[in-house]
């Protein structure tokens, strides 16, 4: 426990400490959302659905770049070797991380709400929010896993621009910006085989209070184990190249 | 306390380590020397638990080293300026110390170290010096009983590496035991009990500092001749362009009176110190640039 804590806190202080990084995770979404979302959302349920996809991207955004780009920039770092020979298991290092990436996504989460509340009809019963946040919390996991087998698999140059060209894909393709039915013919078509729009459709029912399918549950949970398996790999390769 | 034994080691194309094998007895200090590419940073790598070896075993008390639990009783310096890009140094420290059991208090290393009026500043700020200060301490707060010491004093002025080799000299005398890897043969002399030199992944030689010193602490002689008669204080002799020679002895002067009682006619001579990469390149008969 006074491990995990004060790995934690070491993660949370770098973080804190970048606002290059703090501040476009938690203002990017909800900047988003003003711009494209917030003025043709009518009614409650339009615009509790608009607001738990972009809490959706948030999460996404949170998690994909902290994993994705922070682990790339740390593989190059001696530090990250030194920590190693330190005596712990890696696990309260890997769970530190997940802790600071899990607090920072809450807190983007929680400024698109108010985000939200202040500029559209939203109006969310109470009940729902347990399903929405386990849904955002699985679909965090699972972009987390993508982002850092994305960190191993290229050079920590390659990762930032590399990076961008998925997340942005990923979020407009999976609905996290409109609902499905305004996306292109085309995007319609291949949405449904992405993570994200898997992703999506467990939030989606969560926000409505609709019942889960257990098909997307299936399908999110085969693409976490899926990318984890990648990501494991891929750090395995990487130590055996230095 | 540390034994290796047997041990290979395969980075990428690179044979590392090719069946080295060295012990550090409780209490002892070892110092590990070679030139760049010897294998010391891999064998350390080894015995830090962040590789394991292809061959061979190494263990840390009897244990594997993989094992974090094993560390428990290790200390290490982390390498050159690989420090986390946004923490204080009182944090870094902090960090550290919770992996132990029965660490020092953090004041406590930050004034040994005198790191105390830099307790709040970014341990990206730190001068070089103030950076190995640090990383001497990291390996030290967890009150080991081994600290593994890569390079503790590469770069610094001569004050401040005094400065360090008292608090080394401090924990050696309070029963710790360390393995320090140096391109200073003066501090190998200064703290080692014994010196062992790795060359091209193996262990070329090893002996108390005093005897690995005559070995290695070798004079550049370059003269011009004709012809050079055998020469019995030169360790190797180069021919260069011109009847140009460079040769290598742990005793120029003597080897100057040899050369004049030889009657040999030279001219041109010169005679400079060498670095101890040089030396060692010369003394373990490598090719070496003249």
């Amino acid at each position: 426990m006074k491990l995990l804590r004060a790995h934690t806190k070491a993660e949370l202080l770098g973080l804190l400490r970048n606002p290059a990084f703090l501040i476009p995770t938690m203002l990017f979404p909800s900047m988003f959302f003003l711009m494209f979302a917030a003025a043709n959302l009518k009614n409650a349920s339009a615009a509790n659905f608009a607001t738990g996809s972009f809490m959706a991207f948030a999460v996404f955004t949170v998690t994909f770049f902290q994993f994705g780009v922070g682990a790339a920039n740390e593989r190059e770092n001696p530090w990250s070797s030194y920590i190693r020979t330190l005596p712990a298991p890696s696990i309260y290092r890997n769970a530190a991380k997940v802790a600071a990436a899990a607090v920072l996504a809450l807190a983007a989460a929680l400024v698109l709400i108010l985000t939200s509340s202040a500029s559209t009809p939203f109006d969310m019963p109470l009940e729902r929010w347990p399903r929405v946040f386990t849904a955002l919390a699985a679909g965090g996991l699972m972009m987390g896993m993508l982002g850092t087998a994305l960190a191993y698999l290229v050079t920590p140059k390659a990762a930032l621009p590399l990076a961008n060209l998925i997340y942005l894909p990923l979020a407009f393709m999976g609905g996290m910006w409109m609902p499905p039915a305004m996306l292109p013919r085309i995007v319609q078509n291949i949405s449904p085989y992405l993570p994200s729009r898997q992703w999506m459709e467990l939030v989606w029912a969560a926000v409505a209070g609709g019942r889960w399918s257990a098909a997307h549950w299936l399908a999110v949970a085969g693409f976490t184990v899926a990318f984890a398996l990648l990501a494991g790999w891929a750090q395995r390769r990487d130590q055996v190249i230095r | 306390m540390v034994s290796v034994q047997n041990v290979h080691k395969r980075l990428g194309k690179v044979e590392a380590l090719r069946g080295a094998s060295l012990a550090v007895q409780r209490g002892e200090l070892l110092a590990l020397l070679g030139p760049n590419g010897a294998g010391k940073t891999t064998l350390v790598s080894l015995l830090s638990g962040l590789r394991a070896p292809d061959k061979g075993k190494v263990t840390l008390d009897g244990k594997d080293p993989r094992n974090p639990s094993s560390r428990r009783i290790l200390g290490v310096t982390p390498q050159g300026t690989g420090f986390p890009p946004l923490l204080r140094v009182k944090e870094v420290v902090q960090l550290v110390r919770a992996h132990y059991p029965d660490p020092m208090s953090s004041d406590e290393a930050l004034t040994r170290f005198e790191l105390h009026s830099l307790a709040a500043r970014n341990v990206q700020a730190l001068s070089g010096g103030q950076a190995r200060r640090l990383a001497v301490a990291l390996a030290f707060v967890g009150r080991p009983l081994l600290a593994i010491l890569d390079e503790p004093t590469t770069g610094l002025d001569v004050s401040s590496r005094r400065a360090l080799w008292r608090e080394i000299v401090r924990f050696k005398s309070e029963g710790g035991t360390v393995l320090l890897t140096t391109h200073y043969m003066e501090e190998a002399e200064e703290l080692a009990d014994r010196v062992v030199v790795l060359d091209r992944g193996r262990v070329a030689t090893a002996g108390k500092p005093e005897e690995i010193k005559k070995r290695v602490a070798l004079k550049k002689v370059r003269l011009r001749a004709a012809k050079l008669p055998e020469l019995r204080s030169a360790r190797k002799v180069a021919p260069g362009e011109g009847g140009l020679y460079t040769i290598w002895s742990p005793d120029a002067d003597q080897l100057v009176r040899e050369i004049v009682n030889s009657g040999v006619e030279f001219s041109d001579l010169e005679v400079t110190p060498v670095s101890l990469e040089e030396a060692f390149l010369a003394a373990l008969n490598h090719e070496v640039q003249a």
